[in-house]
């Protein structure tokens, strides 16, 4: 028990403790970090969407997607206020510079209010700056400390990212809202890679693995496109992965989180879902080099549609589908196996981390040789593929004969 | 700190010194009763409410006898016929031989008020005058009786206003002290609770009661209030207020470190975890230390429901606490330094209810703090028919114009709004988190959560540095006496809270389970 004695402080104990407390009062707070400038919201554009793209001169060219907060407010509650004027629920300015910053600074000669760039939804890389090399321009959007590292990164084909961020579309009034809405579709969808900043600057920076960014594209007037993938080797664009190469490359980096599989059947088609997907991919070695690329996948999948005839009510049949299913999936994979392999030589998969991992002292001398070698190397590609169940009802609507 | 007590006691003296000269209170009473009249007379000159009768009685009225008192604050019937009665009848059917004590006769078998006390000196007489009791004086007798014949006072006991419970007994405390001690007799029939009473100030003599459980109360502490309650020097106590600011530990800070209630119950229930109560003559409030921080956010509800849904009502007022004292300052903070953090969507809900004011972000919050606090106080001190108009005019002008005319942003108004209903959700803490409100908004304008932060430091510091009659204020977390979070932010069923508050420091701390206790007070 403490000792019962009510403490009386001498005046001069009390001085000495509380310049200890102003001390660390002082100290303490002062190795915390945070923003120190006071700036109002009404002083600074929020940026929803970036495009970056080069010019035919080599300049870059910025595209700034920006909000009007008080015209997205107006649109969606019916009140007026901003003055009454019906203004747009974002404009879009462009400006180009010598650099990435030297564009965002001389986008203050047309806009009114600095650029707020935390905000940024998507940042849209224009295929000619792909070719070009990305490496330079994401270096400010590292180094700069208000950038949302989980913005998604975008390559646009057939289109400038200009051109894609003027895209007013119905279904948001903010357009870069809009487009992250397609990408994160992927979830269940399984066509296009959600690449976001951080991935992106990981990536570059290691010969582990080469990034691979989603694609965007036109999709008439009102409408934008996300499928499949831009796959990036030493900064630069190599070339493009279709929706269903970009399946099965997000099955052998076990990224797939739901997607749909057709399967011809002799009577029809049937429509798979994907529930669940585990990827592996490994390289064996034999007499310390790199023998063999090793993939395997690991599904378990529902019947979703089965537009034909027939039955799914017996074992059997579905060991069958599961046959079907795992040659396709396995037919996906190899398809963006070899085109990484052969075409672009480019380890998007991430198999050099493995080799890294496991067989540091063969990594060192070969990791600057790394696509090469990966693009010699014979691939073994196992699926198994689990059906679990076929839905409500067992058989399809129309009757056999 | 000497210097100072030494400059007091020395004005002290001279004020005493003083008073002396002027009323003569001081001697012993006089034996004839025309000297007796006479210095009465001088004492209370001027007082029209000062009545003097003297009766005679006996065989050719030898017996000389004089009641004094004070109009309307003695009850007359009682001392007509307690008094006044008793003695005419027992003059005249009484043979009185020479010499024989009309004093001890009349003090024994006569006086039939059952509360009589001897007066030997002036002093004493006057003080029973002025307390409400009568004084008879027998002539020939250098000493006088006071009859307590005190006609009851002020108001019925009531609910209190200022603290409304949903369960639990509304009986409250009034102005009168006796009324009030016997309220607190009445919930703990325990020859263990003292009361001892000691006369503040020197024109009011104020009575002050100290009370406290013996053998559950820390003897040091009792001895501390005592002391300090001793130590004031002053005119007047007008209120327990007064005697708060005297006996408080840190008489700077704005954090209260003694309690004030006006519920029975709640004074039952402190002095039974080993409190000590001060009761103050003419208010209803009674004070209780030591006062702990987590005390603020304790209701006598949380102990009369479930522990489930106490529980949870103490969680609600303590994020309201923090709520009220810090949500102005963190949307300050937020929309001026640390737009980064806001996701995307609630930015642009910011945004666009920020288009148009023409006031920063600070400047709005403290206008519409500074609206609400005039709205409050006016709402205390105007008379109350009144109310209704100034809380239309305040919901309209507060609410609905300022945001229609573009001068506040509504999220700014609901940020209020929720701040000061916040704020009544703690009513011992009111005023210190508006005053913190405050203060925290100013620090987050001048360097956002940093400042705030630097802000919340000093403030923790200053509180657990903070002591009340030696107890640490921020007990049972800072130091952490675990024991004790059995009723803080969570409570535990009252059955499973065994032990007493072990942060007071009581005789002993096994609580609920009586025959323990029992125990240790009787080896005492």
């Amino acid at each position: 028990m403490r000792s019962g004695k009510i403490k009386k402080r001498t005046g001069i104990t009390q001085i000495r403790t509380s310049v200890i407390q102003i001390v660390f009062l002082i100290t303490f707070p002062l190795l915390l970090t945070g923003c120190w400038n006071n700036r109002d919201l009404t002083e600074i554009n929020l940026v929803a969407g970036l495009g970056l793209d080069r010019t035919e001169d080599g300049k870059v060219l910025l595209t700034v997607q920006v909000v009007e907060p008080a015209a997205i407010q107006s649109s969606s509650s019916g009140n007026e206020k901003a003055g009454g004027r019906q203004s747009k629920p974002v404009f879009v300015a462009s400006y180009a510079g010598e650099t990435v910053f030297d564009a965002v600074r001389g986008m203050l000669s047309i806009a009114d209010k600095r650029m707020f760039f935390s905000t940024t939804q998507v940042l849209i890389l224009g295929e000619k700056l792909s070719q070009d090399g990305i490496e330079e321009v994401m270096d400010f959007f590292l180094r700069d400390q208000e950038m949302d590292y989980e913005m998604i990164i975008l390559v646009a084909k057939d289109a400038t990212p200009e051109e894609i961020l003027k895209i007013e579309t119905d279904m948001d009034s903010i357009p870069a809202m809009y487009i992250k809405g397609t990408v994160e579709n992927t979830i269940s969808r399984g066509t296009v890679k959600k690449t976001m900043l951080i991935d992106l600057i990981k990536d570059l920076g290691s010969s582990e693995i080469q990034p691979a960014i989603g694609k965007i594209s036109k999709a008439g007037e009102k409408a934008v496109m996300t499928d499949g993938v831009a796959v990036i080797k030493d900064g630069k664009l190599a070339g493009w992965l279709d929706p269903h190469e970009t399946r099965g490359y997000l099955f052998i980096i076990d990224e797939i989180k739901g997607a749909i599989v057709n399967i011809p059947v002799d009577n029809g088609k049937i429509a798979i879902e994907i529930m669940r997907s585990k990827g592996k991919n490994n390289v064996a070695f034999e007499n310390g080099e790199p023998a063999m690329l090793k993939v395997n996948v690991e599904v378990e999948a529902n019947v979703g549609a089965f537009e034909g005839r027939g039955s799914l009510d017996s074992p059997d049949n579905l060991k069958k589908l599961e046959i079907v299913l795992e040659e396709e999936i396995k037919k996906e994979t190899m398809m963006a196996l070899e085109k990484c392999q052969k075409e672009f030589s480019s380890d998007i998969f991430g198999f050099g981390a493995h080799v890294h991992k496991y067989h540091p002292q063969y990594w060192k001398k070969a990791n600057k040789d790394w696509n090469n070698i990966f693009s010699r190397l014979p691939a073994d590609v196992q699926v198994k593929a689990k059906i679990v169940r076929t839905g409500i009802v067992k058989s399809p609507i129309k009757k056999d004969e | 700190m000497n210097g100072r007590t030494r400059k007091r006691s020395k004005s002290e003296k001279q004020s005493s010194s003083h008073n002396n000269t002027y009323t003569g209170l001081y001697g012993t009473i006089p034996e004839t009763i025309e000297a007796v009249k006479a210095r009465l007379d001088e004492i209370f000159s001027d007082c029209n409410d000062f009545i003097q009768r003297e009766i005679s009685c006996g065989k050719n009225s030898l017996i000389r006898i004089l009641i004094a008192y004070i109009d309307g604050f003695v009850d007359k019937r009682v001392l007509n016929q307690d008094v006044v009665h008793p003695i005419l009848d027992f003059f005249s059917n009484t043979e009185l031989h020479e010499g024989s004590h009309i004093y001890e006769q009349l003090k024994g078998c006569v006086v039939i008020n059952s509360d009589i006390k001897e007066a030997n000196n002036i002093q004493r007489a006057v003080h029973g005058i002025v307390s409400g009791e009568a004084l008879l004086f027998i002539d020939g007798e250098d000493k006088a009786l006071i009859i307590g014949v005190k006609a009851p006072q002020g108001r019925q006991v009531e609910e209190p206003d200022t603290e409304t419970s949903i369960r639990g007994s509304r009986e409250g405390f009034v102005e009168n002290l006796v009324t009030n001690m016997t309220l607190i007799r009445k919930r703990i029939k325990n020859p263990n609770l003292k009361l001892e009473m000691m006369h503040l100030g020197r024109q009011t003599k104020t009575d002050v009661c100290i009370c406290y459980i013996k053998g559950i109360a820390n003897e040091e502490i009792v001895r501390e209030v005592r002391e300090r309650l001793n130590k004031i020097k002053t005119d007047s106590i007008l209120d327990s207020g007064i005697i708060e600011q005297y006996i408080a530990d840190n008489r700077l800070s704005i954090f209260p470190t003694v309690g004030n209630t006006e519920k029975c119950d709640k004074l039952a229930a402190k002095l039974l975890e080993g409190r000590v109560a001060i009761f103050c003559d003419g208010t209803p409030y009674v004070l209780t230390v030591p006062y702990l921080f987590i005390e603020s956010i304790q209701a006598t509800d949380d102990y009369y429901d479930h522990a489930y849904f106490s529980s949870f009502m103490r969680l609600l007022r303590f994020i309201a606490l923090f709520v009220s004292a810090l949500l102005p300052g963190i949307y300050v903070a937020l929309v001026c330094f640390h737009q980064t953090v806001i996701p995307f969507k609630l930015m642009i809900t910011l945004a666009a209810s920020r288009q148009g004011i023409p006031f920063s972000p600070f400047t709005e919050a403290v206008l519409m703090i500074v609206a609400f606090e005039f709205l409050r106080e006016a709402g205390v001190r105007m008379p109350r028919p009144i109310g209704q108009a100034l809380s239309i005019v305040g919901a309209i002008v507060l609410g609905e114009a300022s945001v229609s005319a573009g001068i506040a942003s509504n999220l700014m108004v609901i940020i209020i709004s929720i701040t000061a209903i916040c704020s009544f959700v703690v009513p011992p803490l009111i005023r210190v988190t508006m005053l913190l409100r405050f203060l925290f908004l100013i620090a987050a304008n001048f360097l956002g959560f940093l400042g705030m932060t630097f802000l919340a430091v000093a403030v923790f510091i200053h509180l657990c540095r903070l002591r009340s009659f030696g107890v640490p204020y921020m007990a049972p977390f800072s130091p952490l006496t675990v024991s004790d979070l059995k009723d803080s932010i969570l409570v535990v069923p009252i059955w499973a809270m065994v032990t007493r508050p072990r942060s007071l420091r009581q005789e002993n701390a096994r609580g609920t389970k009586g025959t323990k206790r029992q125990e240790v007070t009787l080896k005492k």
